[in-house]
């Protein structure tokens, strides 16, 4: 089918759409939200299929649990199908499904009963009382993660070092440097100051550098 | 006058995020120059970012190929239901 094809081709592309591809992407998606304004049920298939993937990729990565993952990928695709109404192709299909699927993911997390989180006070910079750093914080710990750095160890343990931070801070990581959402954006969407986000991300990515010592001690020898 | 590497800890989202005036970016800029804590500070914390992006890199191992078929059915079965 044509716009299977259509939509497998765009699920491939990463960076640098080229103006081609973006016109074949607006004209899928225009077929495919018809359809499914239609009620035609083939159309409801191919969407859960060609946008799956990346959904169950984002409630995996907020939520960390599988049955979280699994039970938000089902509220997502809820919220479009009862949302294809409203979509006005401002943004390509697939950045409105993304964004749903965050968004899902956020209100999920806001409901589920928190387990008690490590403080990461002990990961942030020392200064003196004349505002010099004192030291990098974390600098001599070394064990808590493995030291191989092979990419795909690595990226485990980068991914493993995201899950140990506390969701308030671990959340505007993910939105900020991983979901690329800007300052306003993310803002926005947690009904936070913009200051608290850059405080937030500040601690957030000086924490998570804490943790990959290991990381960075392996690499520089 | 330069900084204190407090100070600079203070601007660093913005430091690297182009969210600063000129000046406050220069003031940031000279003090990594002149900071040699802060300058290993900042290697480290920009590593840390661009460690965060390729692990979640999502042409990269992040995006299952395909999903367990049990949750396409459920997410097809729950929009006939409601
Ligand atoms: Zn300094």
């Amino acid at each position: 089918m044509a716009l299977t094809r259509e939509l497998s081709a765009e699920t491939r592309q990463v960076n640098g759409e080229n103006t081609s591809r973006v016109v074949v992407s607006a004209a899928a998606d225009k077929e495919l939200v018809d359809s499914l304004r239609r009620g035609e049920e083939a159309s409801y298939e191919s969407l859960v299929r060609s946008f799956g993937p990346q959904v169950l990729a984002i409630t995996r990565r907020y939520l960390k649990s599988e049955a979280d993952a699994a039970d938000c990928f089902q509220e997502t695709f809820i919220a479009v199908f009862k949302g294809i109404d409203t979509y006005a192709g401002q943004s390509s299909l697939r950045q409105w499904v993304r964004g749903i699927a965050i968004n899902q993911s956020l209100m999920a997390l806001r409901k589920r009963k928190r387990a008690r989180e490590e403080s990461i006070e002990h990961m942030m910079p020392l200064f003196d009382d004349s505002g010099s750093r004192v030291e990098s914080a974390g600098e001599h710990q070394r064990s808590s993660i493995e030291a191989e750095i092979d990419t795909a160890s690595l990226k485990v343990s980068v991914r493993q070092g995201i899950d140990k931070l506390p969701d308030d801070f671990r959340v505007v990581l993910l939105l900020r440097d991983i979901d690329g959402l800007n300052t306003r954006e993310t803002a926005a969407i947690l009904g936070i100051e913009l200051n608290a986000v850059k405080t937030r991300l500040h601690r957030a990515r000086t924490a998570l550098r804490y943790i990959l010592q290991p990381v960075f001690g392996a690499s520089k020898s | 006058m330069m900084l204190t590497c407090k100070e600079f800890d203070d601007f660093m989202v913005d430091y690297l995020g182009d969210g600063l005036p000129v000046w406050q970016k220069y003031m940031c800029w000279l003090h990594v120059k002149m900071c040699r804590e802060c300058a290993h500070f900042v290697r480290e914390y920009k590593r840390t970012i661009d460690l965060g992006k390729a692990a979640f890199d999502d042409q990269g191992d992040q995006v299952p190929d395909s999903v367990p078929e049990e949750l396409i059915r459920a997410a097809l079965a729950h929009r006939k239901n409601n």
